[in-house]
């Protein structure tokens, strides 16, 4: 902690290591603040907004708020500097994460060391796929407060990260990093990549990348094999349409998702009645998920679907496999496969 | 009473009945798809476990029956309630009976007692709807002012309300309190024929325990000396009606959450045409009130909203209002 409070000094190291891990000349000329799924904003506003409290705490930043009428440029420049000059030292060693998805990640690809602090969602078997990792961490609620007596040298967040929290967390001058859920297969990449840029591990997020890319690629079916037929069923009643990363899986998976013929959203509720007369072959529905009931999860368990196994292959997912898309999308993509495998066979002969 | 006016009011009954039966056949042609439904009943009928006869069956068919057999429960427990209470503002929602109906069944489900042991969900309804109702004769039993009841209801309301919040909040599912919106305004949605098997027996038992009491009812508005000098065993008639209604009420709750404002609104627009007798507004309430949350569930399917609007929504809208008249009639005719 305390060599690196003299670089949190410096100006925000942050935007120039939110690029792409290998630092490039056109990565760090090209250092701008609207990367989509990080807010490379967030610490330089730390600068700006900081009470005089902090400054107290932490002189160094004094320099920081000079710095918000200084070109991008400038703070790029500074930001490849450092990058260039000494990546190690830009390791945060006080990790918090206030999200299940950023949790994920952190437990992916942080030393387990300098994480300070997970959710208490991270540890659920049921609901994460790192639990088993998670389970020595202390857990937080989410909350500002509970990030500050960490201590934190940066807050992860994600897009559900109440604004108040947010806010909460810049004006007491924590660096905060938010990563939104992607949607696309190449925005889990780039996320990956800008997640281990931001904690001092590009070198793991690439390799995380491509080991993701190559086992997916090995999951996956022939693109050019029959389709079958698909429509998923969510809790409350949601599916899941086209333009969606769920939708870019199921195409992994030799599957066509429906909700694409019935004009439906990205995510949106569809009543059961309609499912049933969809004459789908495959419908993928979230396994239960472990622990206590809700009337969300108990649609899933309306005799209906039973009785529709009958006429199509009921297909149960757990949903942490997608809930924060990742490395875990390649089990999903096999499970889909493995189940849906004799029916892909049946349909090649036809 | 004339030999005609009886017939007139046979007539009334057949009507409502009659009326109530056909929208509730009807809606079994309305969904969010197209088929035909006499296909599919022919194929149900004759044992093909085809598509379309699932979804009439498994689908259409439960939510019929629920929004008839939950109408009919709203509307009798209503009429039951104003003739023990001889108060024409009192209805399960409005005195928190409902309200707290949806804490029992919510203290059952997300326990999980209910997964354990079903009858759990429907029971836990009743005792959370029994409790209410005595607490209410507690604090606003026989003949309290209109004031003291509706007070008595707002307390009851809060309370139950905070509980049902505070046992969702207490889940450990992430979806659990989310739901609160369901057990406070109810909803057709996706209901199963399980559930059918495990409210419609108790909701009968409870309308029979209420329709027994009409003659006790109406001798109850000549005054309770009168009427125990008549031979009714008063505080018999109070178990039973305040029994019968929790039972009624309480499962409906437990598989629909509190839909509001039946109760209230249909024994008032019916009372004129019984000759204002408690008695005769039973039955008659009770048809009303299937005819009438059945084309207000056939509105929501109708109505072009995603998510599906929740019923107790729409009868709020039209019933809140209707207490709201009722309330400033009540102002203007006590100086």
């Amino acid at each position: 902690m305390s060599d690196l409070t003299g670089l949190m000094a410096t100006p925000s190291p942050w935007p120039g290591l939110s690029r792409p891990s290998t630092p490039s000349r056109q990565n760090c000329v090209g250092v701008t603040d609207n990367d989509v799924s990080l807010q490379p904003e967030a610490p330089v506003q730390n600068g700006s907004e900081r009470s005089r409290a902090d400054g107290r705490d932490n002189p160094g930043h004094h320099d920081r708020s000079k710095l918000r009428p200084v070109k991008l440029l400038y703070r790029a420049f500074l930001a490849c500097l450092i990058l260039f000059a000494s990546p190690a030292l830009a390791k945060p060693t006080r990790l918090v994460s206030l999200n299940q998805c950023t949790d994920e990640l952190a437990l992916r690809l942080a030393d387990p060391e300098n994480i300070a602090s997970v959710t208490w969602l991270a540890q659920d078997a049921g609901n994460a796929n790192m639990a088993l990792a998670a389970r020595d961490k202390p857990a937080n609620q989410g909350t500002a407060e509970e990030a500050m007596a960490y201590r934190p040298d940066l807050v992860l967040v994600g897009a559900f990260t109440p604004p108040t929290t947010r806010a909460m967390l810049k004006q007491i001058g924590a660096p905060v990093a938010e990563f939104d859920p992607p949607e696309t297969l190449a925005q889990v990449r780039q996320q990956i990549r800008d997640f281990a840029a931001v904690i001092g591990e590009p070198a793991r997020g690439e390799a995380l990348v491509a080991e993701m890319d190559r086992d997916l690629d090995a999951a996956s079916v022939d693109p050019r094999g029959p389709k079958l037929k698909t429509i998923i069923l969510r809790p409350n009643g949601y599916t899941i349409g086209p333009g969606s990363l769920v939708d870019e899986l199921l195409a992994r998976a030799g599957l066509e998702n429906m909700a694409a013929r019935l004009d439906i959203g990205t995510y949106e509720q569809i009543s059961l009645e309609r499912i049933a007369d969809l004459d789908a072959d495959v419908l993928i529905a979230n396994s239960e998920i472990a622990g206590a009931p809700s009337l969300a999860t108990e649609g899933l368990n309306h005799p209906i679907v039973a009785a529709l196994s009958h006429h199509m292959r009921v297909v149960a997912l757990p949903a942490r496999l997608w809930t924060c898309p990742g490395p875990a999308l390649v089990d999903a993509v096999k499970q889909l496969v493995a189940a849906t495998r004799d029916l892909r066979a049946l349909a090649q002969a036809r | 009473m004339t030999p005609g006016a009886d017939k007139a009011h046979a007539g009334l009954l057949l009507a409502l009945g009659f009326a109530a039966f056909a929208v509730a056949l009807a809606s079994l042609f309305v969904g969010y798809v197209h088929f035909d439904v006499f296909t599919a009943a022919r194929d149900a009928l004759a044992g093909r476990d085809s598509i379309e006869a699932l979804a009439l069956v498994q689908l259409r068919l439960p939510r019929a029956i629920l929004g008839a057999s939950i109408g009919f429960t709203l509307g009798l427990s209503g009429a039951a309630m104003q003739g023990l209470l001889r108060n024409p503002l009192a209805d399960p929602g409005v005195i928190g009976v409902s309200g707290g109906a949806a804490f029992g069944a919510v203290a059952a489900f997300y326990t999980g007692l209910s997964a354990a042991f079903a009858l759990a969900l429907p029971l836990g309804g009743v005792a959370g709807a029994i409790l209410s109702a005595l607490a209410l004769y507690g604090l606003a039993g026989r003949g309290a002012g209109t004031t003291t009841l509706i007070l008595a209801g707002v307390a009851i309301n809060s309370f139950t309300g905070a509980l049902t919040s505070l046992a969702l909040n207490l889940s450990p599912n992430p979806y659990a309190v989310f739901e609160i919106m369901f057990w406070l305004m109810g909803s057709l949605a996706d209901r199963s024929l399980p559930q059918v098997a495990l409210a419609l027996p108790l909701m009968v038992v409870g309308w029979i325990a209420m329709l027994s009491s009409a003659r006790a009812l109406d001798a109850l508005t000549l005054g309770e000396d009168t009427a125990e000098s008549l031979g009714f065993d008063l505080r018999r008639l109070r178990w039973k009606l305040v029994a019968g209604s929790a039972l009624a009420v309480g499962a409906s709750v437990a598989v629909a959450g509190a839909i509001g404002f039946v109760g209230l609104v249909v024994p008032h627009l019916l009372r004129p045409w019984v000759g204002h007798r408690p008695g005769r507004l039973l039955l008659a309430s009770g048809f009303g009130g299937a005819l009438a949350l059945v084309v207000a569930d056939l509105g929501v399917r109708v109505l072009p909203l995603q998510p599906e609007l929740k019923l107790g929504v729409l009868t709020a809208l039209v019933g809140a209002p209707f207490l709201l008249a009722l309330v400033f009639r009540a102002r203007r005719d006590e100086p």
